[in-house]
């Protein structure tokens, strides 16, 4: 590779000015469309997700119980729970008049429901907020709900994958470089880790360690971490192994470069291409982890939630307020979705085989 | 051949014995005893219990008596469920599970490898495109999405299939279709991926243009040259493929209700039901390292390129 980079002609003859590996990888990305679309939508996530606490969201924690349950829209919710108790109203004006006597109470109880809310309408600021995604059982704005969701699970899938990568990038480097009796020795644990059914171990831990009403959010990084350095590490390895006997790290030698020097300044940049595309590949498997554990209860816990908490709440109601569903549902796929296309896209564009093809 | 098959057997045991320990001294050193969340106890009470359960003694004893008992196969009696033995606990739940996880391996199967071959051969035209969309979808959207959305959908506004239960109830085999398409779909998605993908690759070999040189006819060219080494890959992929169908029925038996081992699972977890974690995660282990095994074993016989010394 590091001829072709120095000639003006490549395999088929072509005439090329020689680029970097980035600015080629770069120019490949951008021809493709899905994966620039992907890019942006990662980044407005990231962007949103950052700034949250400065936006004009409302408290994704204030409770307004006469709230509760409304439907997405671009109203003022006064107006929609008005709306969604005169239609109750109506029911049972039906139910009554057909001669149901028990429901008469209940009827009273909402007709007095219906004035105070006309009242609130003018009297209650509250009244005048837009909740766009709707709100949750106890009259949370799903938006910033789902919001401060995306920042946790972001987070974990963040902190998860570099830790992933530091750990994994470590080992692998030196288990490839320094080779003999250590590199076997990594090579076998990381086998037998492989064997471990992973996702069951993190779910031990997880059951293990928690404390009941405590954010075990640490727990949850050290349980997804643990596991998830070992395909790095084969990677990395693999790529050291076949790059240390060439001639740049013997010229690096000989001008007497030390072994750290050599693995972190010589080697370890030739390897940057599959640490990169296996870094935006894993961040979506660690989100989907962590989700997954927080659908079964044994992720984050409140009153923080993320994406898999949200998901596991909305189905518990979704026959009566899908919306609570489906925001953050929806919301989830589209970032794994575009993190998978960009992940894809980076893998053709940093990928050596398909260098300088036309 | 057989020389491998022994050491790979063999090579099984180091695993499962590390499984074990793992589980045994994880749970050990766990803060917080199976006993602690209950109602205060005497302390007669307690020594009781622990004698009960040979907590009273040295650790090293403790380990060596489970070693010995998971040897014999009895996981000894859960913690939480009084009156029942892990085993017991595991041998009504298990056939459930395995009957559901064989549903959708072989759904998984049969639609992934029909749509990678339909797809490859109309590679870039829109019966491509449509199935490859398909996929990405099915990779990207978690279990624990598609199985609420699919009894939202299919289950409650349109009314065609029961959202929960399982076949000992009143629907019968309905109850099956929607965990059963859930647990399948992301799998049937990477398989269909897959195997589009390799068999694109052999279409380009050179024993396939061998073949078509010799004048074989297409029908024969693709069935007995192309799909031979074009399904390979996911063969190797049924290992993983395996766990992940075992990782899923976690989710798709808690959402749609069926009394299959992962919901066990998942409860004891909730309820730090300690022998029952342990059993269970042990009992997950065998059949994965025994699934692995013969997955390794199959290929080798299949894939003429390797020879096993």
């Amino acid at each position: 590779m590091s001829q072709k980079l120095n000639s003006a002609v490549n395999e088929f003859n072509q005439e090329m000015k020689p680029v970097s590996l980035w600015a080629d990888a770069w120019k490949r990305l951008r021809r493709n469309k899905m994966a620039l679309v992907s890019l942006w939508v990662v980044g407005f996530y990231a962007l949103v997700a950052l700034a949250a606490p400065f936006l004009p969201l409302h408290d994704y924690r204030t409770q307004t119980l006469s709230h509760t349950n409304l439907r997405p829209s671009f109203k003022p919710a006064g107006q929609i729970a008005l709306e969604a108790v005169e239609a109750q109203v109506i029911l049972l004006q039906e139910r009554v008049d057909a001669g149901v006597e028990s429901l008469k109470p209940n009827l009273e109880r909402t007709l007095l429901e219906v004035e105070s809310l006309k009242a609130a309408l003018v009297n209650d600021p509250a009244s005048k907020n837009v909740y766009i995604f709707g709100t949750d059982y106890l009259g949370r704005d799903m938006l910033a709900k789902t919001i401060y969701g995306a920042r946790i699970s972001m987070m974990v899938g963040l902190i998860g994958t570099l830790t992933a990568v530091l750990v994994g990038v470590i080992i692998g480097a030196i288990s490839g470089y320094i080779g003999g009796w250590l590199d076997n020795l990594l090579m076998r644990f990381v086998d037998i880790m492989y064997g471990l059914p992973y996702m069951l171990i993190v779910i031990i831990l997880m059951a293990l360690f928690r404390k009941e009403g405590q954010s075990s959010i640490v727990i949850l990084f050290v349980g997804i971490a643990l596991v998830s350095w070992l395909t790095i590490a084969r990677v990395v390895r693999g790529q050291i192994i076949s790059l240390k006997n060439s001639e740049f790290v013997e010229a690096a030698r000989s001008m007497g470069a030390g072994t750290g020097r050599i693995i972190f300044r010589h080697l370890l940049p030739n390897a940057l291409g599959v640490i990169i595309i296996f870094t935006s590949l894993s961040l979506p498997s660690f989100i989907m982890s962590e989700s997954f554990l927080s659908f079964l209860g044994l992720g984050v816990s409140a009153p923080l939630s993320s994406w898999g908490s949200l998901v596991s709440e909305g189905a518990n109601t979704m026959e009566l307020y899908p919306w609570q569903l489906l925001a953050p549902a929806i919301e989830m796929t589209i970032f794994l979705f575009c993190m998978n296309f960009l992940g894809d896209g980076l893998r053709d564009a940093l990928d050596p085989q398909s260098k300088n093809r036309t | 051949m057989s020389k491998y098959i022994i050491r790979r057997a063999l090579s099984l045991i180091p695993t499962m014995f590390i499984i074990v320990t793992l589980s045994f001294f994880l749970v050990r050193f766990a803060p917080g005893g199976p006993f602690s969340s209950e109602k205060k106890v005497t302390e007669q009470v307690l020594q009781n219990l622990l004698k009960k359960y040979h907590m009273d003694e040295p650790l090293g004893k403790q380990y060596l008596r489970y070693l010995g008992d998971v040897l014999r196969g009895d996981f000894g009696p859960s913690f939480r469920y009084r009156d029942s033995t892990v085993n017991q606990l595991i041998a009504q739940t298990l056939p459930n599970s395995m009957m559901l996880g064989t549903i959708a391996l072989s759904m998984a199967l049969f639609a992934g490898i029909g749509v990678g071959i339909v797809s490859a051969l109309k590679q870039n035209r829109w019966q491509d495109y449509l199935a490859m969309s398909f996929a990405v979808v099915g990779i990207s959207i978690p279990l624990f999405v598609i199985g609420p959305l699919l009894q939202l959908i299919l289950g409650l506004k349109l009314r065609w299939l029961p959202i929960s239960g399982w076949i000992t109830s009143r629907d019968g085999w309905k109850t099956l279709i929607l965990p059963a398409l859930t647990l399948s779909f992301p799998y049937f998605a990477y398989i269909a991926r897959l195997s589009r993908a390799s068999i694109l690759e052999v279409l380009r070999s050179d024993y396939v243009r061998t073949a078509r040189a010799k004048g074989l006819s297409e029908r024969v060219v693709i069935g007995k040259h192309v799909l031979k080494g074009g399904l390979l890959p996911v063969v190797s992929y049924l290992g993983p493929a395996f766990s992940g169908i075992i990782t899923g029925s976690l989710v798709v038996e808690s959402v749609f209700a069926i009394p299959g081992i992962g919901r066990v699972f998942v409860q004891s977890a909730l309820n730090r039901d300690y022998t029952l974690i342990m059993g269970e995660v042990i009992m997950y282990s065998l059949i994965l390292v025994t699934m692995n095994f013969i997955v390794d074993i199959v290929y080798g016989f299949l894939d003429p390129r390797i020879s096993y010394k």
